[in-house]
């Protein structure tokens, strides 16, 4: 039998081992899709290998922030425990290892799309170039949305005192809290890429759209965002909720479910979502006297899209409330 | 580091009720009031063909969202919601970028803001949604495609403020926690300013815009 400091040691390093390796995932994909499409921008073009690689580190740089969120969580889970003298505590830092590392994925992912394109548009476009830069930051920035929601769990899970919360069902609120927003955010933050990509794809093809482009962008962007949102208000319900002792084993897998409910409801949505986005902002660059019909339709069909995620958010507020 | 969830807070026991005011919350916003109607008055003062610097910006930023709000809502409902529309971006820039003075704190970072400005816009979209349509087709269109979709569609709607509101919240307070977490983490030397600028000024008046856009699109939605 291991003694509990033993124990929660062990489990914040297993908690740092889940943020950093999880979140090592996303980032890196992401960088390679803009390293890789830098490359093709410079078959077509090698005179411009200056611009072009100071745009890909530039995006790399913000696709990589999700990593570096994992990299800060992981290394507060390593050097910042105490003594502690409660078992309940091996909890905590699990769910925000997960809640770091999952939500990290997505947005890493997704940071890196917008990146790559940059390249192949000011290839394309040398003139409008800073246009391209600015829309790809803003882009790229608003993918990171996801990651900083999984950050604020991960923090919250860190910070906030549960050394007085009952092991049994408490265990499985913290370890719901985590898993809610990371998986949740997995969706949100492809779809984020995709949509902020045909952006920046836009504005090189067509700078002269750039406020109808970006404008479309942002609304796509952060309606896509809505699923990662969801998982994230479950975790603050989970985190925030008054836990009586009860060792019944359904008192531990309601939250539990309640969490896998938001956050795997949210995969498909938010990458569907984004899809929607994408071709929505890619046809305003082409098209921009339809801009108004396109982000109707946009609006329209993200809503019928989204039914899905909010089927799941009402099973996981059913488990929450109800149960 | 104890900070991080820690709010300042007065409690009132009146006739029986139990009041609770975050005071920081309730100062901050205070402040950026005081610096928007400050603002106004200088934009006011001695108006002129040869604008003075404030007359300048407030001009730049009522163009800009008079032109957005005429896109999505047609010139003719543009002049009664421009106002709102302006106002409302020109609060939350404000108040997003309010965290980069030291002392001071985002009143977006606690979430009765944010919460408080999603169930305004809400009311405003579906209030302006009836007048323009009457109630019967407002609320024929909660039974779209068929009668017994009509709970989810309320969900649906009530889902857009939790999602309008802690997309801000979540930013905000992200940006603030990560600030603080890494100053303590690299004793406030180098990075601290840079990541105010990216969270602070860069995320804050993108979240701002699209606080904005969102409600805009919303009350179209409802109205056309």
């Amino acid at each position: 039998m291991w003694e509990t400091i033993s124990l929660v040691t062990a489990s914040r390093f297993l908690g740092a081992g889940l943020a950093i390796g999880f979140g090592a995932i996303g980032a890196a994909l992401g960088e390679g899709y803009a390293a890789g499409l830098a490359n093709e921008a410079l078959s077509y073009r090698p005179l411009k290998s200056g611009d072009v690689l100071k745009n890909m580190l530039v995006g790399q740089a913000i696709a990589e922030s999700a990593a570096i969120f994992a990299l800060v969580i992981a290394i507060l889970l390593i050097f910042g425990g105490g003594e502690p003298e409660h078992a309940i505590l091996a909890w905590p830092a699990i769910g925000s290892g997960l809640a770091m590392g999952l939500s990290a994925i997505g947005s890493g992912i997704g940071a890196g799309l917008p990146a790559g394109a940059v390249c192949v548009g000011i290839v394309r476009q040398p003139a409008s170039a800073n246009k391209t830069l600015t829309t790809m930051l803003i882009g790229s920035a608003v993918c990171q949305t996801p990651a900083i929601f999984g950050m604020v769990i991960a923090f919250l899970l860190l910070f906030l005192d549960f050394s007085q919360l009952p092991l049994y069902p408490g265990w499985a609120t913290l370890l719901g809290a985590g898993l809610a927003t990371g998986i949740a955010a997995i969706g949100p933050g492809v779809g984020n890429g995709l949509t902020a990509m045909e952006g920046v794809t836009g504005v090189a093809r067509n700078p002269g759209t750039y406020n109808d482009t970006n404008r479309t962008m942002l609304v796509g962007l952060g309606i896509a965002q809505s699923t990662a949102i969801y998982g994230f208000l479950v975790s603050l319900m989970l985190l925030f909720q008054t836990v009586e002792p009860n060792s019944a084993l359904v008192a531990s897998m309601a939250p539990l479910g309640a969490a896998c409910a938001a956050g795997f409801g949210g995969i498909g949505p938010g990458m569907g979502i984004g899809y929607v986005g994408a071709s929505a902002v890619r046809w305003v660059a082409r098209r921009p006297t339809a801009t108004a019909t396109l982000t109707r339709t946009m609006l329209v069909g993200m809503a019928v899209t989204e039914s899905t995620a909010i089927y799941a958010l009402i099973v996981a507020l059913l488990l929450l409330i109800v149960v | 580091m104890e900070d991080l969830t820690y709010v300042p807070q007065l409690t009132f026991e009146i006739l029986g009720v139990h009041l609770v005011f975050n005071t920081m919350t309730i100062l901050m916003t205070w402040i950026v009031m005081g610096i928007l109607i400050v603002f106004g008055i200088l934009a006011r003062h001695k108006i002129g063909i040869i604008p003075n610097p404030f007359q300048v910006v407030a001009e730049l930023f009522v163009k800009a969202f008079y032109d957005l709000t005429e896109d999505a809502l047609g010139p003719d409902l543009a002049k009664g919601y421009f106002p709102l529309i302006c106002s409302l971006f020109m609060f939350l820039l404000l108040c997003n970028w309010l965290g980069v003075i030291p002392y001071l704190h985002e009143p977006t970072k606690d979430l009765n803001t944010p919460l408080s400005l999603g169930i305004l816009g809400f009311v405003i979209a579906h209030y302006s949604g009836i007048r323009a349509k009457g109630f019967g087709t407002y609320a024929k269109e909660y039974c779209e495609p068929i009668f017994f979709m009509a709970p989810l569609n309320v969900i649906g709607e009530i889902a857009k403020v939790v999602s309008i509101s802690f997309r801000l919240y979540g930013n905000i307070m992200g940006g603030s926690i990560i600030i603080l977490v890494v100053s303590h983490l690299v004793y406030s030397l180098v990075l601290p300013p840079l990541l105010l600028m990216f969270f602070g000024l860069f995320v804050g008046t993108i979240q701002a815009f699209v606080f904005t856009m969102l409600t805009l699109v919303y009350i179209s939605l409802q109205v056309k």
